[in-house]
């Protein structure tokens, strides 16, 4: 299994309605496809830094996912045929990086099953790089 | 020619213009500072840092970025001009 990130851009022409409806089908294909979703980021309508189809802005949405290539694959199939997609992008994260987050996830665990949680502090969502 | 003929090199203090007197500013690495690993082409906000004015990537004499976090870089703004969160080109 493997790590995919496949972040879309849709027109700003659609409707709310028909922009959730979207996403949720290709949510759906994900799940179709024996894909595990890890995280959806929806950015909302953000201004593009040129002009694509003559648009000027988009409604950004990433999916994060573990599976095989065949659910990108399918993905990328549907958004070739969808006309509201104006751009695309899958990239493959990187294995080392899941690894160390596991080990690091697991330490913690360890380190809070030891203690007994002075107050289960939230676990600080996922460390994002910061500038 | 043996070596010993040359003239011995002049040493480091002897380097010209205002070098002399000011060392210049130590340039370092801003992502290892920080520790970062992989650097995100979604975050445009610090790629935008790296692409002044005119678009294009600083090389990293200038910023001090070291050769691991610089391929990482260019890799991400390449990937976020693709998604346009940063411009190709700008003037």
């Amino acid at each position: 299994m493997r790590q995919y990130e496949t972040g879309f851009v849709l027109s700003p022409a659609l409707s709310e309605e028909e922009t959730t409806q979207f996403i949720q089908q290709m949510a759906e294909i994900v799940a179709q496809k024996k894909g595990h979703m890890v995280r959806q980021d929806i950015w909302g309508k953000r201004r593009l830094a040129f002009p694509i189809k003559r648009f000027q802005e988009g409604v950004y949405v990433f999916f994060t996912y573990d599976g095989g290539g065949d659910v990108s694959m399918e993905l990328e199939r549907r958004f070739k045929q969808t006309d509201a997609v104006i751009r695309f992008m899958t990239v493959l994260k990187d294995p080392r990086d899941l690894v160390r987050r596991k080990k690091k996830r697991r330490a913690e665990e360890a380190a809070q099953a030891q203690a007994p949680a002075p107050a289960p502090a939230p676990a600080p969502a996922e460390v994002k790089e910061e500038k | 020619m043996p070596r010993d003929d040359r003239p011995e090199r002049p040493e480091r203090s002897e380097r010209g213009g205002y070098r002399k007197f000011f060392a210049p500013k130590r340039k370092f690495c801003r992502f290892c500072q920080r520790n970062v690993r992989g650097i995100d082409y979604k975050a445009a906000e610090i790629l935008k840092k790296y692409i002044p004015d005119r678009g294009k990537i600083t090389p990293r004499r200038i910023t001090g970025t070291c050769a691991f976090h610089q391929r990482k870089l260019a890799l991400a703004v390449k990937r976020a001009r693709l998604m346009a969160l940063i411009p190709y080109v700008e003037d």
